[in-house]
């Protein structure tokens, strides 16, 4: 397929783990792949690889109809070859050029005035005007992360590679630079493949997840889909996050929102007022569940529903309720016991507004 | 005061120096990246002059290059004159003799430049050669002037090596330790410690060159 990279390729260490993967990313439009999981998982070596940077053992990497990699053909473009930006952890700024210098880096050719024009128009989309003569050493961890992006950005990659672009910075910065990340992501129309073992970040930025353990792809999907609805349980133990479903603000009132869910209305505490379109998170242990009628307590969430499944998890079982849409939760076995809870049995399950995680996008 | 032998050695110090420069460089790289499983011989060749008696290395280039040995044919062959006894001999013996003091900083300083770096210039487009140029190597600088200045100061101070290859002909080969060694020889006290004197107060001019440069101890061989 001409519009799209294939990945699919093993590299072994020497009497080490293995990474395995196979994946498809669309490349004609703006496409975001994270690559989730806990470290140690072989998301980095994947990344390293469709860089040019690492050699895999077996496998074959195309990108838009070009071989990048093919083990039997003996096939291996070198990074420079491949018009890909990368996006290291730490950003790797040359610490001996300043913020301008960095940003023209990989220009070459361009004229003076027109060169300049670019690095100005890279320094107005990062909002880094005035601090072209810095070094990185005296740039803050957001301002260094920017720089980092717009000299990578400068060379117009066909692919981005952004290895934990988020990590290193600390956590009011990093919800504010996500934000900025995704816009950024969309309005350059460039694909990326981002690495993370943060699920805000997953959910913040992907049009899509895999879920990577132990060197192997475990499940590909929509970040709602893989969210809510993990293939095993491995998966589910990775992600960690039981109920994630897509929501549209429909009312704001104070510092909550209301949001539309499947048809029903669920309330959360809006974490920064911007953004019609939230992902909502709810931990299964955040919610509670009641028979019969709609009580009245300080949650503001009630949602009637039906129990369509039940399933023992150690000292706990896992109730699946379906009330609009799915939603888990957990209760002690002697409580589902007590309330005769199994499939079916009408419930009403109580969510704090407090409890709801809303994840812009 | 005789200053033949200073200039003289002055001038075959800063020529090998350069040469280093040049010859070094390559060698630091490819004993900083390669991942040859015998990498480990080539860096035992590269120490060697740090062990080897001088005379000892001596003999060797000077059975190398002496006009019974293929190398020295063919620099007579190419030349026209032998290569042994003269200048651009000693030269040669020197670049071999001063080499771990060269290559050694090079590869420790290579070493020490953040993979991360290169291998960012190599992911936006920037090839390996260029990448050296533009980031090793700016980042290096501490450690390739230390190789210079080092090499060159060491030889300065070469006795063995001079007296095994060059022999000391006047105003060719004659450097100052040799020419300190002369004057000590004919009981010549004065003109010996004249002559040590400024070799003393060069050397330590040029090691507080380096210490300033590189503010921190330079080790022997590179901790990697």
């Amino acid at each position: 397929m001409a519009d799209e990279m294939t990945a699919e390729f093993e590299k072994r260490y020497d009497g080490g783990p293995s990474v395995s993967v196979a994946l498809r990313l669309p490349v004609e439009r703006p496409h975001v792949m994270v690559l989730f999981g806990p470290s140690g998982s072989g998301k980095t070596t994947v990344l390293r690889c469709l860089a040019g940077l690492e050699r895999p053992s077996r496998g074959r990497i195309s990108f838009a109809g070009e071989t990048w990699f093919d083990a039997e053909a003996v096939v291996h473009v070198p990074p420079q070859s491949r018009s890909i930006g990368y996006l290291f952890q730490d950003y790797a700024l040359f610490p001996h050029l300043t913020v301008a210098r960095n940003i023209t880096y990989a220009l070459k050719g361009a004229g003076g005035s027109e060169r300049d024009a670019h690095v100005q128009g890279m320094l107005r989309l990062l909002h880094l005007q005035g601090l072209e003569d810095r070094r990185p050493a005296q740039l803050s961890g957001g301002q260094q992360q920017r720089v980092a992006l717009a000299r990578v950005l400068a060379r117009r990659p066909r692919l981005l590679l952004l290895d934990e672009p988020l990590s290193a910075l600390d956590a009011p910065t990093r919800e504010q630079v996500c934000g900025e990340l995704r816009a950024l992501l969309e309005s350059q129309g460039i694909p990326a493949i981002c690495v993370t073992h943060d699920w805000v970040e997953a959910l913040a930025l992907a049009d899509e997840v895999a879920v990577m353990a132990g060197g192997r792809v475990l499940q590909v999907g929509a970040p709602d889909a893989v969210f809510s609805r993990p293939a095993d349980a491995e998966v589910a133990a990775i992600v960690g996050v039981e109920t994630v479903v897509m929501g549209q603000v429909v009312e704001r009132n104070d510092d909550l929102a209301a949001l539309e869910v499947g048809g029903v209305r669920l309330w959360a505490v809006e974490p920064s007022g911007r953004g019609e379109e939230f992902y909502l998170c709810i931990r299964a242990e955040d919610v509670t569940l009641e028979i019969g009628t709609r009580p009245t307590s300080s949650a503001r969430n009630h949602l009637g529903g039906r129990v369509t499944d039940i399933r023992p998890a150690g000292p706990v079982s896992r109730v699946t309720v379906e009330c609009g849409f799915a939603l888990s939760a957990l209760v002690t076995r002697q409580s589902a016991q007590d309330l005769g809870l199994g499939p079916g049995v009408p419930v009403t399950a109580t969510v704090k507004a407090s409890a709801v995680h809303l994840i812009p996008r | 005061m005789n200053w033949e032998p200073i200039v003289l050695t002055v001038k075959l110090a800063g020529l090998t120096a350069v040469i280093l420069m040049v010859v070094g460089m390559p060698i630091a790289y490819w004993l900083t990246y390669s991942r040859w499983r015998w990498k480990f011989l080539a860096e035992s060749v590269v120490a060697l002059p740090l062990v080897l008696p001088p005379t000892v290395l001596g003999f060797y280039v000077l059975v190398a290059i002496g006009p019974k040995s293929p190398l020295g044919q063919w620099y007579q062959a190419v030349v026209g004159s032998p290569l042994v006894f003269t200048f651009e001999g000693l030269v040669f013996a020197s670049v071999l003799y001063s080499l771990p003091f060269a290559v050694q900083p090079f590869t420790a300083a290579f070493g020490a430049v953040d993979q991360r770096l290169v291998e960012a210039s190599w992911t936006l487009g920037v090839s390996r050669l260029a990448t050296f140029f533009r980031v090793t190597l700016p980042l290096s600088v501490a450690g390739v002037v230390t190789g210079v200045v080092l090499s060159f100061a060491h030889t300065m101070g070469e006795f063995g090596v001079v007296l095994m290859v060059g022999g000391n002909i006047q105003g060719v080969t004659r450097t100052v330790s040799i020419d300190i060694y002369d004057e000590v020889q004919a009981l010549n006290y004065a003109g010996a410690a004249q002559t040590a004197l400024v070799l003393l107060i060069f050397s330590f001019l040029i090691l507080s060159v380096v210490y300033a440069v590189n503010r921190r101890l330079w080790a022997v061989w590179p901790m990697k």
